[in-house]
């Protein structure tokens, strides 16, 4: 008897993760896409891609990471295949000419919209730097929850003009044919599922649906914006129920993992020795068009709804360390309210330090939203009822000693 | 808990920290802008110090004034009445002509304190208090440190046949470690904040005056005004409790310069590195001056000021995160 988990990220907590923002362009228009600048125009040069490059490579002693994650994102970043397929190139040209400690110890990662995946020059990518490369391909679930957010952009959208529903085209279709083609080559890859209050009433058929395509792991997260209306937590504990039912009923739980069913979540943290930040920002880099570096994507003007971007440097002139160390000296309680520390179910609610700072009264990384809480408050109950019926299945089965001896830490997500 | 009141008389009063007044045109505070402030100071318990221009004030602003218990921090220009006196730049005046005032405030840059810093020495005999205030602290780099670590030592033996005289002069950089067990800084928008000529209230003189825009902000965000009362949004940020460097910190005497911080880290509770080693360079004369006092007999037997190998807490953060 086996129950699959989560698989934890390549080189998780030892790798440092370095985010070229190759544009802000994409063929999709997705509702609850966070990213509230996307624009045509803002695409990264070559040189100050090289730039970028120069700089982290020059200053390896500021770099000590055992590995890298080299992160490639929009937009779509797939729109950008040439200029990231001479990025990738440079990086290892110069990783061994430098004798660099990431030589041999580096990773290209992707998440794409999966649209152009199967063209010919993304496809020479990934077979030129298969043994190096990850990605994940953003599908949503079933046709009708797949398209009820992700659709595409219309030109009248580049002018503010939403297009009426009828005329909303969805990009289901093109994603789904080039699935197959993705797990050929990555059969462990898992996608990336966001949910938000329009999508409560399709999770469970969703996440089935991605199952069936052949999707072992399904990480999927609640938005952190304040999108969520009256009910919603009831509806989306009832979701997630029927949810545990059908993986429970069906054993699909030996084959299949879904991160909202993680051991262990659901229990009151301690201000001293579980006071850690949720939240990587400020331990990764992101580097944008214009050259500027960021401790996150999130903290991208880009990104942000109505706060100033947080800057950190740029290409020419360097980090500035100083911008770094709030972020470097963060906790999880000086950041979070009363409430939230006196929390009895607090352990795995997550939060996205940049939807923090744009959520706040003023401008600090310091105020944790709350936004998130009755979902995570029913995220525990249903997780609660997964595994109290998983182990009494088990327990009947006389296969409870087996899971407990097998069993892998879980992966929750973050972001 | 808030304590004082700061009331700026004027956009062009005086700046007695390390920012520069960037307001040159004059802006008086109205009338009764100041009754307001006096009335808002009495119903809180605050005590009120007001920040004058280089101009005489009109009698009836005089008369408010004079309707309650304050400290009157004056520039130099102007010294009758002067409970701390505030010097641009390093003088060799005469100390004398300051001995009226309970303090004075000698605002600083590095280059100038570094060549002329033996200016501060007839003023460490003759004065109770003197403060320098370095106004580029933000330019500090590594190498500064030993020329400031050699004056300050260079000072502190003054300071120390002081002591020895029954002089036990106060000195801002090298005395307040000394003589504190716990933190004491400077607390803006915790234990005091700022009135303007508008009749708003800023966290401190440097949010009005320095800035109207940073890199952060479109604007100067004021906390609240006369009329709706204070509105200090995040205010545990500017708690020393909510501040993780500096709760892990014993710099007791570092002014921990939440305008400062802002501007060199963009949040008000997080300190640049220049701000930690200047404190610490600070913090560890004040040590050896401590130990030098005490071969002459006891002295403050209950401080102890403890040997520490970094200068900057932040490269310490292992022990305490």
């Amino acid at each position: 008897m086996s129950i699959k988990t989560n698989s934890e990220a390549w080189q998780s907590g030892i790798a440092k993760n370095i985010t070229f923002i190759v544009t802000k362009d994409c063929q999709l228009a997705c509702k609850y896409c966070y990213l509230v600048g996307k624009n045509i125009k803002e695409r990264m040069s070559w040189n100050v891609a090289k730039q970028a490059i120069d700089y982290i490579l020059d200053h390896e002693e500021d770099f000590r990471e055992e590995s890298v994650i080299w992160d490639f994102i929009g937009g779509e970043p797939f729109l950008e295949i040439d200029l990231i397929d001479k990025i990738c190139d440079y990086i290892k040209v110069e990783l061994f000419r430098r004798n660099h400690h990431w030589f041999n110890s580096y990773r290209f990662s992707f998440s794409t919209n999966g649209i152009n995946y199967h063209e010919d020059k993304v496809q020479r990518f990934i077979a030129k730097n298969r043994d190096h490369l990850s990605i994940g391909i953003t599908i949503d679930g079933t046709e009708r929850k797949h398209d009820l957010n992700r659709i595409y952009k219309t030109p009248e959208m580049e002018a503010g003009i939403a297009p009426a529903p009828e005329d909303e085209k969805g990009s289901y279709k093109d994603v789904v044919r080039n699935i197959p083609l993705w797990l050929s080559q990555f059969p462990n890859a898992g996608t990336k599922v966001t949910i938000s209050s329009a999508d409560i009433p399709y999770i469970k058929e969703s996440v089935l649906h991605l199952f069936d395509l052949g999707i072992h792991e399904v990480n999927i997260n609640c938005v952190f914006e304040d999108v969520w209306t009256e009910g919603d937590d009831v509806k989306f504990e009832e979701q997630l129920m029927q949810l545990a039912d059908a993986i429970i009923d069906g054993k699909l739980y030996e084959n299949n993992a879904c991160s909202f069913f993680t051991e262990n979540m659901g229990k009151p943290l301690d201000c001293v020795l579980e006071n850690q930040n949720w939240c990587g920002a400020g331990k990764m880099l992101s580097v944008d068009a214009a050259g500027n570096f960021y401790p996150c994507t999130r903290f991208a003007q880009y990104s942000l709804r109505d706060k100033k971007a947080w800057i950190i440097g740029n290409v020419r002139d360097g980090i500035d360390k100083n911008k770094l160390r709030p972020f470097l000296t963060l906790d999880r309680c000086t950041q979070s309210t009363q409430e939230c520390i006196d929390c009895e179910v607090g352990s795995g609610c997550a939060w996205c330090q940049g939807e923090n700072y744009d959520a706040a009264e003023t401008p600090t990384i310091y105020q944790r939203s709350t936004a998130i809480c009755k979902m995570h408050k029913a995220r525990v109950r249903a997780n609660n009822y997964y595994w109290n019926k998983l182990y009494r299945k088990l327990e009947l089965e006389g296969e409870r000693e087996a899971f407990e001896s097998n069993k892998k830490k879980s992966n929750d997500v973050i972001c | 808990m808030l304590k004082y009141l700061v009331v700026l008389l004027d956009d062009t009063s005086v700046s007695y920290c390390h920012y520069e007044n960037q307001k040159t045109e004059r802006k008086l505070i109205a009338l009764e802008d100041l009754q307001a402030g006096i009335l808002f100071a009495m119903k809180q318990n605050l005590m009120i110090q007001f920040v004058y221009p280089d101009y005489e004030l009109p009698q009836e602003y005089k008369d408010a004034i004079h309707s309650i218990d304050h400290a009157n921090i004056v520039p130099a220009s102007l010294t009758k009445d002067a409970d701390v006196v505030v010097v641009d730049g390093l003088t060799d005046e005469n100390p004398e002509e300051y001995q009226g005032a309970s303090a004075v405030v000698f605002r600083v840059q590095k280059d100038e304190l570094f060549a002329n810093y033996k200016c501060l020495i007839p003023f460490l005999e003759k004065l109770e208090r003197l403060n320098v205030v370095i106004t580029d602290v933000e330019t500090f780099s590594d190498d500064d440190l030993q020329t400031y670590q050699a004056l300050l030592s260079d000072l502190s033996e003054v300071v120390e046949s002081e002591y020895t005289k029954c002089h036990a002069v106060q000195f801002n950089l090298l005395t307040d470690r000394m003589m504190l067990s716990a933190m004491n800084n400077c607390n803006a928008g915790d234990e005091n904040i700022t009135l303007v000529s508008d009749g708003k209230f800023y966290v401190c003189p440097a949010f009005y005056q320095a800035e109207t825009a940073t890199t952060i902000e479109n604007k100067a965000q004021s906390i609240g005004d006369l009329k709706s009362g204070l509105n200090v949004r995040n205010p545990q940020l500017y708690k020393l409790s909510h501040a993780p460097i500096c709760r892990n910190c014993d710099a007791n005497q570092c002014k921990r310069c939440v305008w400062l911080n802002r501007k060199m880290t963009l949040e008000v509770n997080t300190p640049s590195h220049e701000q930690c080693i200047v404190a610490h360079t600070e913090r560890n004369v004040s040590r050896n001056l401590l130990q030098n006092i005490r071969k002459h007999g006891v002295f403050m037997p209950e401080i102890e000021i403890k040997e520490i190998a970094y200068l900057d807490p932040f490269e310490n953060k292992e022990e305490w995160q």
